[in-house]
């Protein structure tokens, strides 16, 4: 018999996804032919095989585990009445690092293309600031804006070193912004959004200080690091609760100061 | 759904914490096992537990109270897996940690062949599929997981992953055959 099935078509078989089309043939090949029957039953030993296995146990204990690192995370709830106050201080109060925050983005939209030039605007910024005092909304919008930037470097192919370089302006103008936000936090003693900030403000200074013709091997060292810390994960996880707090503040008649536990 | 789990997914939603509590302590150990599934490593998986928890917490209002919560977070959990899984695919892309051409378990070593009579005990069956799916990449793993167990058709795990068709095809593909080759020698024929 010859015209015996490809691999490819055993699996689809197997699924039931054979395009109707050829399911005629399929069926009539396997009909006759003893060879692609038994290697289709094999198949199916398999995955009888697969299926009978037993999933992956969690660790002894991993209930607690898991609610105490949960806990700390959920929301305030005040409507309902429960839930720890957890947004943090640092990030609702005054307005001087947020007027600033925001002309430091005003001049990045009409400043051109220098890279050095608003890192050290924002040193020199940084040390006016008063910490303590940034608005939630620049802390959401920051997260964000890192986010953005972190995904387009880690889906960069390498072959645009234009892009890269335009991720490098990026990175550099970030460091400035969280270095604000990181003093302020750390002011705070909010221990959990200055560990993100750090680790964010490691890479973001590689990205910024990488050679404009960084090779593949650097910049593949540089997606590693953004994978390997769960950056993006832990990153999408306080830019949602960021958001979230927002949104609840607006339905309720807007901020209030609340404190983040210190788990 | 029974009629307790019914009063304390009711009582969660109404902002009950020790409620909350109740349902974490039990279904973690479940979606624990589904996300170690999904991502193949015990700290994917506890962070994908995390985020499912986050999600369903942030969620609660919005759950159907008919419906069952463990689907339900099942759900969720599939898709802070796969949230995760997409974010790390250039990553992996970049390293396959197992070629076809590397061959089956079997084939590696003493340790790697045991007696009939030992495979045939349900651990080392469990041993050796799990084995074989650390085979597979983050994405291999997942479109399988997603085709074989959540029994998604093939478009369907494409829109999740945000793969094309032939490329979803390609993984399943890449995924099953090692599966395939790594475990055939260990089916009784």
């Amino acid at each position: 018999m010859t015209n015996h099935l490809s691999e490819d078509e055993f699996i689809l078989h197997y699924y039931g996804e054979i395009d109707r089309a050829d399911k005629a043939r399929i069926d009539a090949h396997l009909a006759s032919c003893d060879d692609c029957r038994l290697a289709g039953e094999k198949l199916e030993r398999v995955m009888r095989m697969v299926d009978s296995a037993s999933p992956v146990e969690a660790p002894d204990g991993f209930e607690r585990i898991a609610w105490a690192r949960l806990e700390p995370h959920l929301d305030a709830n005040p409507a309902r009445g429960w839930r720890v106050l957890w947004f943090p201080q640092w990030a609702l109060a005054g307005g001087v690092a947020a007027l600033l925050v925001a002309a430091f983005w005003a001049g990045r939209m009409t400043g051109g293309e220098q890279a050095p030039a608003p890192l050290q605007a924002s040193a020199a910024a940084v040390a006016d600031v008063e910490p303590g005092s940034v608005l939630r909304p620049d802390v959401g919008a920051h997260l964000d804006r890192t986010q953005m930037m972190l995904v387009e470097l880690a889906n960069d192919s390498g072959d645009k070193p234009a892009a890269f370089a335009g991720e490098q302006r990026r990175a550099a103008d970030l460091v400035a912004v969280n270095r604000i936000i990181r003093q302020s936090a750390q002011q705070a003693g909010d221990g959990q959004i200055v560990d993100i900030l750090e680790d964010l403000e490691r890479v973001l200074l590689e990205i910024a200080n990488a050679p404009a013709n960084a090779s593949s091997n650097e910049l593949t060292d540089l997606q590693s690091r953004i994978t390997q810390e769960d950056l993006l994960f832990r990153l999408r996880v306080i830019a949602s609760e960021m958001r979230q707090r927002n949104q609840s503040d607006r339905t309720t008649g807007g901020p209030s100061p609340r404190k983040m536990p210190t788990s | 759904m029974d009629e307790r789990d019914v009063s304390v997914v009711a009582r969660a939603r109404d902002g009950d914490r020790d409620a909350f509590h109740a349902l974490v302590e039990k279904h973690s150990r479940y979606i624990y096992s589904l996300a170690h599934r999904m991502t193949g490593n015990a700290q994917d998986a506890e962070d994908v537990v995390q985020e499912a928890w986050l999600k369903a917490h942030k969620q609660l209002s919005r759950f159907e109270a008919r419906a069952d919560f463990r689907t339900w977070l099942h759900r969720i959990t599939v898709n802070c897996s796969i949230d995760l899984i997409r974010s790390r695919r250039h990553r992996e892309d970049a390293h396959d940690p197992a070629d076809l051409e590397q061959g089956p378990l079997s084939e590696r070593g003493a340790e790697a062949q045991p007696t009939p009579e030992r495979v045939a005990a349900s651990a080392q069956i469990s041993d050796r599929v799990n084995d074989a799916l650390g085979l597979l990449t983050a994405l291999e793993r997942a479109a399988f997981t997603l085709r074989h167990v959540e029994g998604m058709s093939i478009e369907e795990v494409g829109e999740k992953l945000g793969l094309k068709t032939s490329a979803t095809k390609h993984s399943i593909f890449r995924a099953v055959k090692k599966m395939r080759h790594a475990l055939e020698p260990f089916v009784q024929s």
